[in-house]
């Protein structure tokens, strides 16, 4: 009786899941099917999940519609300058917060834990002015400079910097060796989970932003991927969905394939942000 | 090779003072144990030495010279931390190795010295190891190596053992004394363990809240000690002390300098008591004998008596201390000594 | 003072310069800058010609109803978002809990995926399932013989549709976080519960409730700042029709940043310190109520 009682509950639980797994994974499986569609099968009702013939020719469509090389090179330049010149200004940072002691120390982490808190879809327009007074608005630095100073990677790295023992810089320093050094060859090399961490972080949230492109960019040469798929609705017509899936694919297929090979860590860093 | 000298030393941490106006000469080629209960300011002193927590005023010189202003790294000193300290992303050879690279020595005499260091600490199967697959002991080694390597006049440990198990611990207080023979570099040692104090240490400065208690070998810290706290710090058990019943003067014996007997004793100072514990430790035997008066504890070499027993308990006036209501120790010559010695033979009378 | 000892002070301020810099120009001097912008008419095609109209943006904002209408979208978006995000995300997470096992492991991906694709994907995909006329979703309504719905092309139904697959987008998140609050309550405490007979339920509300309430608190703050800066899915969706039925508070700042600039500015001022007071009350109010350990 027992047993069959737990085999049933079992088999309930099996079958919930399957049906919260076909929730959360049907949608990427109708986009990439309908990407292969031709336009007459994308029409259909009742809808057919498989295309007769798959349609390579689509995405060849979804890329020549516009200057789909360009926005690829963009969003690259931009989510990697952006990866680089966080870890150039979190790095000292974190370790200045973690294992010195100065004046003023709390009110310029205040200041970083504020910049936590100050939407940027407020402050988009005075900073598109300032830039524009600069006269950076047709270059792809608006995308980049902003967020040169990552709050959450800065916080993230402190704590990981202070389970450092400070033993271990105290003896680096009667090796000789100077805070560069310290940087360089002890505390990046002990934070590599962290650091991986706030990477991956960072290359998700702007390889897929759309907000901040959108309300900086006004001319297409710097426009990065996101935009440009989502401008296909306008270039390729409202229904045509074949191609608009096919150009979608193409914007999901890096992260995903990312994903796929690191699931674990970056399900680890997220839910590690969300922790912490 | 250098001495290390600490002159009106003051070191306070915010609005505390934990070291005021310090004087202390450690001198050269020896092997000193500064040694005290915790936060009595000993490792505050050794951070001194290396320059990692600057003194707030005075000065400390390193063979003759003021190391004020001058950095860790280049003080000339290497340092052994209670946790090792060890670099944990470097291998054994690249943790040995790292100051050697800072202070730009070549490539072939760091791979000589490397080769030669580990030899002799016995590590040289593990170079290219990550120190997460070393056990303690061999992690010991690798901090003691990279401290070695460096050839430095001063080598400052901090509790260097405490991490270690109970029998591995003796084993490296040994190699530690041979290291120095061999080496015969000034060693400054921190330990609140005042077995390893005495067992290691060619001086010993023994530290209680900031202040020097005593700065004299191991034999004379033991069996001359200046003070009270001196008396009760060293020695397993410590000193028995009780007050004298007078001015705030206290008494105390060695737990060895006591005799028991069955019989009335005659001694200086007797009393008689209970046992009320025994501990069998094997070559010796120490009992708790207690009256309305007095607990002390006894130290013997045979093991005669049981619990529960009543004994008498003797001490003979050369072994007896007398120290004064300021903890001092009060010297026989001085006035007041032979009327507290003479207290002390009549209390036996009543 | 020495040389290097001064370089020793001066050193931790130099090691955080350039992260402060980045946080001065980009955060605290634009918080500024748009306080001053919300007092002006800003003429964008020439500055000189900018005004300064005291609270007149202000006055403005507050009697037009397209506002009241952003603000109202917003809330109601947030609340639903909210609510619903964490009833399933709670669920979700109790439904992985049970055990660690292969399955698990792959739901746990699997739910997670939305959530680092790009909103502009997700929006994408959902506006071809939600299509009226032969979308995925009315064929799935329309087989189980359940009327069908035109989604994001009725005002009565395409905020219900944006939040949906705001839901979607975020629920594994928030489901993970929740389940590795659930994971780290200490077995022990079951254990005590099951000997003094506690029921499932009764253990579910005095235990595992409490325990995970600090999480709970976490993800309900960030989820509602979060969702008052709904703007990605309304813009690419339903470009926040049809009827301004799906127009929110950012949606409203983003349509007038170049016409009235101003304006966009006062309607950014009034979102920041709505978001400002929703982390105070939230941190004051609720902090006592929740369980830290």
């Amino acid at each position: 009786m027992n047993s069959k009682w737990r085999y049933g509950v079992t088999g309930i639980s099996v079958a919930l899941k399957s049906v919260v797994l076909l929730i959360f994974l049907f949608p990427f499986v109708w986009m990439i099917t309908t990407s292969l569609k031709t336009f007459p099968e994308t029409m259909i009702f009742p809808p057919k999940l498989l295309p007769a013939l798959p349609q390579w020719s689509n995405f060849v469509t979804a890329m020549q519609s516009g200057p789909f090389l360009t926005y690829t090179k963009n969003s690259i330049i931009v989510t990697l300058s952006i990866i680089v010149i966080q870890m150039l200004v979190m790095i000292p940072a974190a370790y200045a917060f973690a294992k010195y002691k100065f004046r003023g120390q709390h009110f310029f982490f205040a200041l970083v834990l504020l910049a936590f808190m100050i939407p940027g879809q407020v402050t988009f327009i005075p900073i598109y002015l300032m830039l524009a007074d600069w006269g950076l608005v047709h270059t792809l630095w608006p995308q980049i400079l902003p967020f040169a100073a990552n709050a959450f990677g800065i916080f993230l790295l402190r704590q990981y910097f202070m389970q450092v023992p400070s033993e271990i810089i105290e003896s680096a320093r009667l090796d000789n060796a100077n805070e560069f050094t310290i940087m360089r060859k002890i505390m990046v090399p002990m934070s590599i989970p962290a650091l991986a961490t706030i990477g991956l972080f960072s290359f998700v949230s702007h390889w897929n932003d759309y907000f901040w492109p959108l309300v900086m960019t006004d001319s297409t040469g710097v426009r990065p991927l996101t935009i440009g798929i989502a401008m296909l609705r306008e270039t390729e017509g409202i229904s045509n969905w074949h191609i608009i899936m096919a150009g979608n694919v193409v914007l999901v297929v890096p992260i995903l394939l990312v994903y796929l090979f690191c699931s674990k860590q970056i399900v680890k860093a997220f839910v590690y942000s969300g922790i912490k | 090779m250098a001495s290390i000298e600490f002159r009106k030393v003051t070191k306070s941490f915010g609005d505390s003072t934990v070291i005021k106006d310090l004087d202390l000469t450690i001198a050269d080629g020896e092997f000193t144990v500064l040694v005290g209960p915790s936060g009595c300011g000993k490792t505050t002193l050794l951070r001194m030495i290396a320059g990692l927590d600057p003194q707030t005023s005075g000065a400390v010189l390193i063979d003759g010279k003021d190391v004020t202003q001058i950095a860790p790294g280049q003080r000339g000193v290497a340092m052994v931390f209670q946790n090792y300290a060890i670099y944990p992303t470097m291998s054994v050879r690249e943790n040995i190795e790292f100051g050697l690279k800072n202070n730009k020595v070549s490539k072939e005499e760091r791979t000589e010295l490397v080769e030669s260091i580990s030899a002799t600490v016995g590590l040289s199967e593990y170079l290219d190891r990550k120190p997460s697959t070393l056990s303690g002991g061999q992690r010991q080694r690798v901090a003691l190596a990279r401290a070695m390597v460096k050839k430095p006049s001063v080598f400052l440990m901090d509790e260097p053992l405490s991490n270690l198990d109970a029998k591995l611990r003796i084993q490296m207080r040994i190699e530690l004394i041979e290291l120095h023979k061999k080496l015969g570099t000034t060693f400054v040692y921190v330990t609140h363990d005042q077995v390893e104090a005495m067992s290691m240490a060619d001086t010993i400065v023994l530290m209680n809240k900031g202040v020097i208690q005593q700065e004299a070998s191991p034999d004379l810290i033991y069996r001359e000690p200046n003070n009270r706290f001196t008396a009760q710090f060293v020695g397993v058990p410590p000193m028995n002390v009780a007050p004298l019943g007078t001015d705030g003067a206290h008494f105390g014996f060695r737990p060895e300098s006591a005799v028991l007997t069955r019989t009335p004793s005659d001694a200086w100072f007797r009393y008689k008591g209970v046992i009320t514990t025994r501990e069998m430790l094997g070559s010796e035997t120490i009992y708790q004998v207690k009256n309305e008066q007095f607990t002390f504890m006894i130290k013997c070499y045979e093991d005669l008596f049981t619990v529960d027993e009543h004994v008498y308990v003797g001490v003979p006036v050369e072994k007896i201390m007398l120290f004064g209501a300021d903890e001092n120790r009060i010297p026989r010559e001085d006035p007041r000594a032979a009327d507290y010695l003479e207290r002390l033979r009549r209390q036996g009378d009543e | 003072m020495n040389n290097t000892t001064r370089w020793d002070t001066l050193r931790p301020y130099v090691m955080i310069l350039p992260a402060m810099l980045a946080i001065l120009c980009f955060v605290i001097y634009p918080v500024f800058y748009l306080l001053k912008l919300s007092f002006y008419r800003y003429n964008l095609l020439n500055k000189a010609k900018s005004k300064f109209i005291g609270l007149d943006n202000y006055k403005q904002l507050f009697s037009k109803d397209e506002f009241y209408v952003a603000l109202n979208n917003t809330l109601i978006y947030t609340v639903t978002v909210v609510l619903l995000t964490i009833v399933i995300a709670l669920l979700l997470a109790l439904l992985i809990n049970r055990k660690k096992t292969r399955f698990n492991a792959f739901l746990q991906a699997g739910i997670f995926t939305p959530h680092i694709i790009s909103i502009v994907s997700i929006a994408l995909v959902w506006m071809l399932l939600m299509e009226p006329n032969f979308g995925i979703l009315n064929y799935v309504l329309k087989t189980f013989g359940l009327p069908t719905s035109k989604w994001l092309q009725s005002s009565s139904t395409s905020m219900l549709s944006v939040i949906l697959v705001s839901v979607w987008h975020n629920v594994g998140y928030y489901a993970l976080i929740l389940l590795a609050a659930l994971q780290s309550v200490p077995p022990t405490i079951y254990e005590a519960a099951a000997l003094d007979n506690a029921s499932r339920f009764k253990t579910f509300y005095k235990i595992t409730l409490p325990m995970i309430s600090p999480q709970l608190f976490f993800v309900l703050i960030i989820m509602t700042i979060g969702s008052f800066k709904v703007f990605d899915t309304v813009r690419i969706m339903t470009g926040g029709g049809p009827n301004n039925s799906t127009s929110t508070l950012v949606y409203h700042i983003y349509e007038y940043r170049s016409n009235n600039l101003g304006y966009a500015s006062a309607t950014g001022i009034i979102l920041m310190v709505i978001i400002a007071i929703l982390t105070f009350v939230y941190f004051r109010v609720l902090a006592n109520k929740v369980h830290y350990q």
